[in-house]
């Protein structure tokens, strides 16, 4: 068992090392010249090259690598070469907000697809069942910033209710935060929502033809009940699969709402560095992210092996 | 119905006794309460300041929100694009053009409570050379020497005459600055403007404060939020919610026409400085030919562009030069009418055929539409535009600007008088005329008569050979509740002015 959990923080590490090498990789082959961009147009080819070794820029590949990296493993993610502040702050404060705005969506999806998805499981082969199947089917095929849009047509501009975009912090104002949040938290977590209702229903039906069901049946429970006390649970390992994948998705849809809805988070921090080729903070971002969805299927794995003891022997 | 109409009349009651009451002497404050007067504005820009040191860090973002707001200079452009005085009351000019008296007002003091003088002058305008990277240090290369004559009294020498630099030290490189104001410019800049800055969030916001100890008028507006958006629908999306008050400068124009339907908001149309340029490679073997260029201006259709690229917003203008310059001339739009069988006869008469040219833009809406029209027009003469598009700005300025690695591109130049600027043969236009450049070497240092003709002289000899195709002038378009008096309508300078809105 300790070997199991070594071997996995080994591999762990090992992937955060390789991920860091890639990011910079590909980074330093970006076209493009940070120094001009600091300058403008009206600065000259010598003051861009001034400018450049000012920056660092002009130093071997594997001196800034190390360099980097060094820092980052102390914690020390450098300081922006655009808005000449420590990076480390700056994507602390944006992942707050995208994690926000993420782990919201995900607890919308839950409580509208849970119910759904066992209610159009029951409802099967009638009419109802049908239609509530249909409009899940709605729900997978729109997209969620053509979601964004519409909500922010009707319940901003046409009603007037909610605000259009914007962030406000939640100790700043708590209502405003609220206000803020939950037109994104809705557009990020509508198609979520409408695909874990689909995984519900199905996961439902499977587990109400197995046989622990029938036997629970045959001692005299409702179909309701016997679903609830022994169906339930079952019907959830398959569903916290396709969760856990969906967090990683959730996290790349929320660059395109943070956009449309014009809210500071990491998605909107990650577009405008790699637009002024801030590189040390751009490396930073990507290299969290990266460690975040890691951690994230580690934290999915423990999941299971708590909801299902089958899996605990399995290993 | 009713109950709305009583409410209105309880509201107009208020109102009136409030400003009554403000006619007597009592502050109405800044509060919010219904009936008084609402003293808060919330603007929504596009472009972003990655920070607020514009002594080091280019682009139009940091001058847009600090120049005339938190930092001041000498003097400032109107809205008109004329010079008038700000920090210094009035100024004389030697007859030989070499020496300006500047008197100063008495009283300033910088947000940090240190005093403003002709030290303070000396100062700034010497630091420039030494510190500053970005926003044209070059242009205060004319100053021999400064002294300070008395604390109210500055004296500038020149080496030569010239009558850009004036102009200059309305912008960004004419800021007032105080030795104990320097030490955190990227995040807390000190100046004598109307307001100080109270946050900044780097990609969201940029909240002002009125400068409590301010030395001129007080601005209506006490708290300013600047909001930063990355879209524009999402700009105008947050207007017509309420969130905002004021866009200045919208940049996709079909958003413009549902906002003009709309009583509860206004539509201002002015005048930029922001030349969308057709810019062709001089010094490439495609272009080196002047016929080759007019050719090219025959060929286009330039309102058509601006039809697709601009829904149709727009001046079309022929040369490098808005109308709110003093060497404007209307008759160059005219210059080049459109004809393509013309275009034909000047291309076989330069025995060019089946010319292919590296048609390089930027990834932006306005150049992407408009290249699209280009390349078909240009197609109907027998010439095939390859039109690559590049990340703007970082490959564009690396590909095209710096690299001249291009025949023809499409991208509007925003900076103010920036027509010499464009005829320097190391410029990415690749314009070499020695004419042109003595020209305008002449006209700086002319008395500011001839100065208007001699420069009128040079932009329209750069029009006659075809420098670049200057397809048109981006129009300035705000958007504001209707409420709101003296929304700037023309940007004849970098500055977004905030000190004459009032509601």
């Amino acid at each position: 068992m300790v070997l199991v959990v070594l071997r996995r923080i080994g591999v762990f590490a090992t992937t955060v090392v390789v991920a860091s090498i890639v990011t910079f990789l590909m980074l330093s082959i970006l076209p493009g010249n940070a120094a001009r961009i600091a300058l403008g147009v009206q600065a000259s080819e010598a003051d861009v090259a001034a400018q450049a070794t000012r920056m660092g820029l002009d130093r071997p590949g594997i001196v800034r690598y190390v360099d980097w990296f060094g820092h980052v493993l102390i914690g020390d993610f450098g300081t922006s070469t655009v808005s000449r502040q420590p990076i480390g702050p700056e994507i602390t404060d944006a992942l707050g907000i995208t994690v926000t705005l993420v782990l919201t969506s995900v607890v919308l999806a839950l409580l509208f697809a849970i119910p759904f998805g066992i209610l159009t499981a029951v409802r099967q082969r009638k009419p109802d069942g049908a239609i509530l199947s249909g409009i899940s089917q709605i729900g997978v095929a729109v997209p969620g910033f053509l979601a964004g849009m519409l909500l922010v047509t009707v319940f901003a501009v046409t009603l007037r209710w909610l605000p259009a975009g914007g962030w406000v912090d939640p100790g700043e104002d708590f209502g405003g935060f609220l206000e803020h949040l939950i037109l994104p938290a809705i557009a990020l977590g509508s198609v979520q929502g409408a695909v874990l209702s689909r995984y519900v229903r199905s996961s439902v039906l499977e587990v109400m033809r197995e046989d622990f069901i029938r036997t629970a049946r045959a001692k005299g429970l409702g179909a309701g009940r016997a679903l609830f006390w022994h169906g339930l649970r079952n019907a959830a390992v398959p569903v916290m699969t396709v969760l856990g994948l969906q967090i990683a998705t959730l996290l790349v849809g929320a660059v395109v709402i943070e956009r449309v809805f014009s809210i500071p988070g990491l998605g909107s921090l990650l577009l405008d560095k790699v637009a002024l080729r801030d590189l040390p903070a751009v490396q930073g971002i990507v290299l969290v992210l990266v460690v975040f969805v890691l951690a994230l299927n580690f934290l999915v794995d423990l999941a299971f092996t708590v909801i299902d003891p089958r899996l605990r022997s399995a290993r | 119905m009713r109950a709305h109409t009583r409410r209105s009349l309880f509201a107009s009651i208020a109102t009136v006794m409030v400003a009554s009451m403000a006619l007597v002497g009592c502050s109405a404050g800044s509060t919010t309460a219904e009936g008084e007067p609402d003293t808060s504005l919330i603007v929504g820009l596009l472009a972003t300041p990655g920070n607020l040191d514009y002594t080091t860090t280019a682009g139009a973002a940091i001058p847009q929100a600090l120049l005339y707001n938190v930092y001041e200079g000498l003097v400032k452009l109107d809205n008109d694009g004329t010079i008038i005085p700000l920090l210094a009351e009035s100024w004389t000019v030697s007859d030989d053009g070499l020496v300006y008296d500047f008197l100063l007002h008495d009283g300033v003091t910088f947000s940090d409570g240190s005093p403003f003088t002709a030290e303070s002058v000396k100062f700034s305008l010497e630091r420039v050379k030494d510190n500053w990277t970005a926003n044209g240090p070059a242009y205060l290369d004319p100053i021999a020497s400064i002294e300070a004559v008395s604390d109210t009294e500055a004296r500038i020498t020149l080496s030569k005459p010239s009558n850009s630099w004036l102009f200059n030290m309305s912008g960004p490189v004419g800021t007032m600055f105080t030795e104990s104001g320097l030490k955190d410019l990227a995040t807390a800049p000190v100046g004598t403007g109307p307001y100080t800055v109270s946050s900044f969030k780097t990609g969201d916001s940029l909240v002002l404060a009125a400068n409590t100890d301010y030395w001129g008028e007080a601005p209506y507006m006490t708290d300013v939020t600047l909001r930063y958006f990355t879209d524009a629908t999402a700009q105008t999306n947050a207007l017509l919610s309420g969130d905002i008050n004021f866009i200045s400068g919208i940049s996709q124009f079909q958003l413009v026409d549902q906002f003009k339907s709309n009583a509860d908001f206004q539509v201002l149309e002015g005048a930029s400085t922001g030349e969308v340029t057709l810019s062709m490679n001089n010094a490439s073997d495609a272009f080196s030919d002047v016929r080759v260029r007019q050719a090219v201006m025959y060929a286009i259709d330039r309102q058509a562009v601006m039809d697709t690229a601009n829904s149709g917003y727009g001046l079309l203008i022929g040369s490098m030069v808005p109308p709110t310059d003093p060497w404007y001339d209307k008759d160059l739009a005219d210059l080049y009418p459109y004809d393509p069988e013309k275009a034909t006869e000047l291309l076989d008469e330069a025995g060019v055929s089946d010319l292919s040219v590296a048609f390089k833009i930027p990834n932006l809406p306005y150049a992407v539409a408009g290249a699209q029209v280009v390349k078909d027009q240009l197609a109907k003469v027998g010439i095939t535009a390859n039109v690559t598009a590049l990340e703007f700005p970082a490959v564009w300025l690396d590909d095209v600007f710096s690299g001249h690695d291009y025949d023809m591109s499409l991208i509007m130049h925003s900076e103010p008088r920036d027509v010499s600027v464009f005829a320097a043969p190391t410029y990415y236009a690749g314009y070499n005329s020695p004419e042109v450049m003595s020209k305008f070497a002449e006209a700086d240092a002319a008395d500011p008569a001839s100065y208007i003709e001699l420069m009128k002289e040079a932009t329209t000899t750069m029009a006659e050979e075809a420098a670049a195709d200057w397809l048109y002038l981006q129009p300035a378009i705000s958007l504001a509740d209707a409420d709101l008096l003296g929304v700037p309508k023309n940007t004849p300078s970098l500055a977004l002015d905030l000190s004459t809105i009032a509601r």
